[in-house]
């Protein structure tokens, strides 16, 4: 019997990925010349897992792969910065597969490629970029959201790529066109949840098209705003300085477990480093007693102003 | 240890395993192992650079003497504060040579 694998290829981060696995959340591409930057292929990798797997029952790190099982999904290995093989589990849901490869797969490729994966949403004011970074939760999307409410763009709702130019000016690629909203979110804002796809087994987590208000343009990174919630009453903004913002970078890198194990520390210090010498970083407290991304909005674009304004 | 425990014998040296880089003008460095950070600031940075080989107090401070405008007896009192630092930090090791 002959088996015809049909490949497509998407546009993601700034890279070709061709694809055995349909990426729907992508938008697709027409291959120059047969040149992909990526390529994603179904091989069975248990063989590998049980040879290569240690002490850790979940990933295998080191300089040449990151390999790793998620138990009733699949093994995924990472390779070179260009290479993701998936082995799917028996009855494996592909919406859960496609959520790893477009997270933590790309988390891994981006890693190699040394492209450092802010953790975040970004969006772009005045033709410079602005990150959203936070823990799980922090309100990273709901605040991207009302940005793009307020006709600004969005680069990225998940993993921000940062490159540094040969003039060491920190530059962020726009990852793909979606966004991820809370339910809860979408009520806020008075959108419809019918009217869009809930994520993979997150029932209250829905996937939201952006067309119009992506910006696919590559624009430099002018400032990091960390998000954390607070119990106080009071929206409050705060710089972060000196050493700080090397340990707020290092925490908000997506995946950054990868970072060490993979031989990267060096690159990723002095990465963080450039970042550090040309942006401002701040931190967003924001209370959880009431609905502040509007709030939030207006303290950030004051903030801007007032630094604008401080440089004149 | 202070500043008259260090002897002419003795050579201070980098600890291997942290990278140097640089923060608004100042040294910042990075502890791999520990994922720790330090600022070295300016002259710190100096300091450190000079100890990639190892070398005695005496000769960091007519180094620094050299560079910059500053008093010898301040120099030490300064070189001191800080090799400590970095020794309660295990940045530094010291050797003994004769």
């Amino acid at each position: 019997m002959i088996e015809t694998v049909i490949k497509t290829a998407y546009k993601a981060f700034g890279l070709t990925v061709l694809s055995e696995i349909a990426l729907p959340e992508l938008p697709t591409v027409q291959m120059k010349n047969g040149i992909y930057d990526i390529l994603v292929e179904k091989k069975d990798l248990t063989t590998l897992w049980s040879t290569q797997k240690g002490k850790d029952d979940y990933f295998v790190i080191n300089e040449e792969f990151i390999l790793f099982r998620m138990p009733d999904i699949a093994i995924f290995l990472i390779q070179n910065g260009n290479r993701i093989l998936v082995s799917p589990a028996q009855n494996t849901n592909e919406d859960q597969l496609r959520l790893y490869i477009l997270g933590t797969c790309m988390g891994a490729i981006l890693i190699q490629r040394k492209i450092l994966p802010l953790h975040g949403s970004a969006i772009a004011i005045d033709g410079k970029v602005y990150a959203i970074v936070g823990d799980s939760g922090a309100g990273k999307s709901t605040l991207a959201s009302a940005f793009l409410n307020r006709d600004y763009q969005l680069l990225s709702d998940d993993v921000i790529p940062i490159t540094v130019n040969e003039e060491n000016i920190p530059i962020v690629i726009p990852a793909y066109p979606q966004q991820k909203l809370w339910l809860e979110s979408l009520n806020h804002f008075g959108m419809t949840s019918t009217n869009y796809q809930p994520i993979a087994e997150r029932k209250t987590k829905f996937a939201v098209p952006i067309q119009s208000q992506f910006a696919a343009q590559r624009l430099p990174l002018a400032g990091v705003f960390e998000l954390v919630k607070t119990e106080k009453e009071e929206v409050e903004i705060q710089p972060i300085e000196n050493l700080e913002r090397f340990y707020t970078l290092y925490n908000h890198t997506y995946r950054n477990f990868f970072i060490v194990d993979s031989g990267l520390m060096e690159w990723h210090f002095n990465t963080t480093a450039k970042i550090i010498n040309k942006t401002k970083l701040f931190k967003i407290s924001r209370p959880l007693s009431r609905f502040t991304a509007y709030e939030l909005t207006d303290l950030i674009l004051t903030t801007l102003n007032m630094e604008e304004k401080a440089h004149e | 240890m202070s500043k008259d425990q260090i002897t002419k014998n003795q050579f201070f040296r980098q600890v291997p395993g942290n990278i140097a880089s640089d923060m608004d003008g100042e040294k910042v460095m990075l502890n791999i192992q520990q994922g720790k950070y330090y600022n070295l600031g300016e002259l710190g940075g100096e300091i450190w650079e000079l100890m990639k080989t190892p070398i005695s107090m005496e000769k960091l401070v007519t180094t620094l003497l050299s560079q910059y405008d500053v008093e010898p007896n301040e120099c030490e009192e300064q070189v001191t504060t800080f090799l400590n630092q970095l020794l309660e930090e295990d940045l530094i090791l010291i050797e003994e040579q004769s």
